[in-house]
Formats: structure tokens, C-alpha cells, sequence
């Protein structure tokens, strides 16, 4: 709890790494993400065209440099 | 501070427990306080932002084409702080890092992927944080050779504390010494006036679009939205352990610092606008701030070389901990600035590793340092979009966020901000691949 009110209207404001865990998301149990076939697509895609534009700008930065 | 704090229930205060806090008698003053207390990642991940590179990179954008690409950096405001604040419901609503969500939800494939892509540009950027130390130092009549060593053991420092506290206090400070950047933009720039003009009206700089100004432009996005950022501010989240009602004051630190390092980034600009305005031909900001020394005095040499190590400093802390940070949690290795050295040694070392590995290649001959920083820059906003990508996916998973994930609006907003980042990176490779495409520059650079 961040911050609340108690009795006699005084406010206590705690610093969160003074504070008591908060529960949050089990992510672990949730396991991977449903995936589409077309975003796996997409994915791959993306990931060759990344490639490609990393290999386009170190061979700029070396012409850049010659 | 009170030596206990009060465990809280719906019907108040209830039980004694082990834990800290602090007593006020307003809501102002409550809110202030947690603001406060919440207060330091939007801020640290904003201004570290405005690392060595992103000097170097403003300023070029200045001494080449004057204040004319100021709009482009205030258009980057809104788009930083999206991005950003995406991360900040992230962090919050999983309690863990960027690399592990990636891990957890996309798979080890893609998560070895992002975190090799976020390694290597780490690690290259890191590289120029120690060139722009080592060229600063140079200038200040320092031998780089005993000050980059020394720099080095002061960014090791100040995360050995094993109190993620006094970390964040150390940066902060370091942080808010970005304001000097105002001071210097005040006292050499050009009339306000056309700052102004410059900022609010979209214009292009004489000579149009060519292969030069595109390559810089895209520089200036990869500078202000860089991969990093996503990795740093969401473990920086976690390990600070923030909680769902801090969203709203998470949110405020990262426009606070949005703003700040917007601004700064402007003042930038300015100062190389003012450096060619005076006939110097800019090669790297040390040297500018030697020229700009030459008719503005010593003091504002000193300070510019001061502030180009202290953009360093902050740049090299915040992208070692991202790498730190992501390797740990992919790795399943204890990550924490709160624990000591001997219970997350692997995280520490890693943090040490790539700050020693790149403060040794800098001591090795001079490279081409201005190209290096710019080269590096461009490949951060190529590999941006990609980033954002896994971060838009992440964010519209409402199986993981439920009520934080994004709304319509949000969706719309950052798909344009991707595709507006495909068509930079398309261009790019347009230019390299068929320069002949692009008219040259025709005139000189713009004042």
C-alpha cells in the first residue's frame, strides 16, 4: 500500500522499496504467448529485414569512412 | 521516518510491521511525497538518454543546419514519452524486466535474439560513451590514460553500494547538472526568437532532403528512442519495486523527464548552431567546445567539456545496468542493486565487465570517433522499430496486463510511431543501396 488515511487524518506514505511485496502477474505460469501463424510470419520477416538493415549500415559506416 | 510502518487494511490502520514510512498531515503533501519517493527511473532513463552520442549527434544537427531541425526534436517529446510510459505499465503490472518478459511470452528464440541485438548495441555504444571521456579529457588537459581508468572506477562505484537508494541519489544528482545545458544555450545561442520560430515552425534547411541530413535525422530518433531505454526503465521499475498505484506518479517522472531531456537536447542544437554561426567547422563537440571557448571564454569551454563527460557518465551507468540487468534476469541470475556484490555476483560482473571492455578498447588508437557515435546511433533507429514491435505486443496482451494494457488510442499512436520508424529505416536503405536516387547537397550549411 502506497499511501492511505487513518483514523486521526494523517496519511502515511511508505517508500516502495520499504513496502510490502505486491502480488502481480504470475507470468511464469502464463507460459508463451499465443501466436497466429501470419504474426510468426511477421516475426520472421521482421527479423530478416533487421538483418539486412544492419548489414546496410555497417557498409555505410565504412564507405562513410573510407 | 518513522522506525514502523502500519500494514493496512481496508479498515485503516490495523497492525505493527517491518517496514518504513513517513507520517503527513495533507494530501499535498502525501502526494508530493510519494511523487517523490516514486521519482528517478522516467527521470534517470530520460536524461541518460542525452548520452555522449546524442551531444554529439544535436550538436552536428546544429553546426550543420542551424536551428532548422529543432522541430523535429520537440516532435520527439510526445513520441519518447509514449514509448516510454508503455514501459512503465509493463514494469509495473509483471514486477520483472524487459528481457524476461520477452523471454517468458515470446519464447527463448526471440528473447536470445532481442538480447543479443541489445548486447552488441550496448556494448557499441558504451565504446563511445569512453571515446567522447577520452576526447573531453584530452581537451582538458587530462591524460586520458589515467583519467578514462579512473572514470571507469567511479561508474563501478557508484552500483557497488548494494543500496539501489544511493544509486539512484548519485544519478539523480548527475542528472539535474543536464541543467547547465540551459545556461550555456542562453549564453551562446542565437536570438530566442528564432529558436522559437525554428521549434514551432517545421521548416527544411536550405539545400532540402538529401543522403546527409536523412542519415543525421536518423540519428536524432535513434538517439532520443533508443533500445536501451525499454530494457533500462522497466528493470530499473522492478528493481525498485513500484507498485500499481505508483502508475500515475511513474508516469509524471517520465514527462518530467521527457521535458528536461527534450530541452537539453534543444539547448544542444543551439550551442552547435552558435559554434558555426562563428565560422567553426564542427568534427567532434570537444573541439566545439574548445572553438566556442575561443570567443565565449574558459569557463564555458570547461563547462561544455564537464558536461559532455557528465552525458558520458550517465549514458555508460544506464546502458551497463540494461545490459546487466537483462542478461541477469534472462539467465535466471540473482539482478539487484539492493543486494551486495556476493549475492548477485554475476550481475555485478557483467555490469563491471562491459565498462572495463570498453573503457580498455578506447585506450587503443584513435578511430574515426564522430562517424563511430553517428554509425551508432543510425544502427539504434534501425534496430528501434523491431524493438517497439515486441513492446507493442507485449502491451495489447491483456492476458498479462489486464486493465494496463493499451487502449485503442494507444495502439494508434504507437503503430504510427512504428511505421513512421520503417520509412526512416526504409530511406536509409534506399540512400545506401542507390544513392544516385538523392540530389547532393547544394548549398552550405544553414545558419
Amino acid at each position: 500500500m502506497e499511501t492511505t488515511k487513518n483514523n486521526n487524518n494523517h496519511f502515511l506514505v511508505v517508500h516502495p522499496l520499504d513496502d510490502l511485496p505486491e502480488v502481480k502477474v504470475d507470468t511464469e505460469a502464463l507460459g508463451p504467448m499465443p501466436m497466429t501463424r501470419s504474426v510468426k510470419v511477421s516475426l520472421m520477416s521482421l527479423r530478416a529485414y533487421l538483418i539486412l538493415m544492419v548489414l546496410l549500415v555497417v557498409y555505410h559506416v565504412v564507405m562513410l569512412a573510407r | 521516518m518513522t522506525d514502523k510502518a502500519l500494514a493496512l487494511t481496508d479498515a485503516g490502520v490495523q497492525d505493527v510491521m517491518p517496514a518504513r514510512g513517513r507520517v503527513v498531515k495533507s494530501k499535498w503533501s502525501r502526494d508530493l511525497l510519494t511523487f517523490l519517493m516514486v521519482f528517478g527511473p522516467g527521470l534517470i532513463v530520460m536524461v541518460a538518454d542525452n548520452d555522449a552520442g546524442a551531444v554529439s549527434t544535436y550538436s552536428q544537427a546544429g553546426a550543420q543546419y542551424g536551428t532548422h531541425l529543432l522541430w523535429i526534436v520537440l516532435i520527439l517529446l510526445p513520441v519518447t514519452y509514449f514509448i516510454q510510459e508503455m514501459v512503465v505499465r509493463l514494469g509495473i503490472a509483471t514486477g520483472k524486466g524487459h528481457a524476461a518478459m520477452i523471454y517468458q511470452r515470446f519464447g527463448k528464440w526471440w528473447g536470445l535474439f532481442s538480447l543479443i541485438d541489445l548486447e552488441v548495441v550496448n556494448f557499441l555504444t558504451l565504446v563511445t560513451e569512453f571515446a567522447a571521456i577520452d576526447l573531453a579529457l584530452n581537451k582538458l588537459g587530462v591524460d586520458p590514460r589515467y583519467g578514462v581508468p579512473l572514470a571507469a572506477a567511479g561508474l563501478v562505484f557508484i552500483v557497488l553500494s548494494g543500496s539501489y537508494r544511493r544509486w539512484e541519489r548519485s544519478v539523480v544528482f548527475l542528472c539535474l547538472l543536464d541543467f547547465a545545458w540551459f545556461a550555456v544555450a542562453y549564453r551562446v545561442g542565437p536570438p530566442m526568437q528564432q529558436i522559437v520560430k525554428h521549434s514551432l515552425v517545421p521548416t527544411m534547411p536550405p539545400g532540402g532532403i538529401t543522403p546527409d541530413l536523412m542519415f543525421l535525422v536518423i540519428a536524432i530518433v535513434g538517439t532520443t528512442i533508443a533500445p536501451w531505454q525499454l530494457f533500462f526503465q522497466q528493470s530499473c521499475i522492478a528493481d525498485k519495486r513500484l507498485r500499481f498505484a505508483d502508475v500515475k506518479w511513474a508516469r509524471l517522472d517520465t514527462f518530467v523527464g521527457a521535458c528536461i531531456t527534450i530541452t537539453a537536447a534543444a539547448c544542444m542544437m543551439v550551442v552547435g548552431t552558435a559554434s558555426h554561426a562563428h565560422g567553426f567547422n564542427f568534427t567532434d563537440p570537444a573541439q566545439m567546445a574548445m572553438d566556442i571557448g575561443t570567443y565565449a571564454g574558459p569557463a564555458v569551454r570547461n563547462v561544455l567539456l564537464l558536461l559532455m563527460i557528465n552525458a558520458a557518465v550517465l549514458g555508460t551507468t544506464a546502458i551497463s545496468l540494461s545490459s546487466a540487468w537483462a542478461y541477469g534476469e534472462v539467465r535466471g541470475w540473482p539482478h539487484s542493486l539492493q543486494l551486495p556484490v556476493r549475492k548477485a555476483p554475476g550481475f555485478y560482473a557483467l555490469y563491471l565487465l562491459s565498462v572495463a571492455a570498453a573503457a580498455a578498447i578506447v585506450l587503443i588508437p584513435r578511430a574515426p570517433l564522430q562517424l563511430i557515435i553517428l554509425g551508432v546511433q543510425v544502427l539504434a533507429g534501425v534496430i528501434l522499430p523491431s524493438a517497439i514491435i515486441f513492446l507493442q505486443l507485449l502491451l495489447n496482451d491483456k492476458e498479462l496486463l489486464g486493465e494496463y494494457a493499451n487502449k485503442p488510442w494507444n495502439n494508434w499512436v504507437n503503430w504510427t510511431i512504428i511505421v513512421v520508424l520503417f520509412i526512416l529505416s526504409l530511406i536509409l536503405a534506399a540512400q545506401v543501396t542507390a544513392p544516385n536516387l538523392f540530389p547532393s547537397a547544394a548549398g552550405g550549411p544553414a545558419t
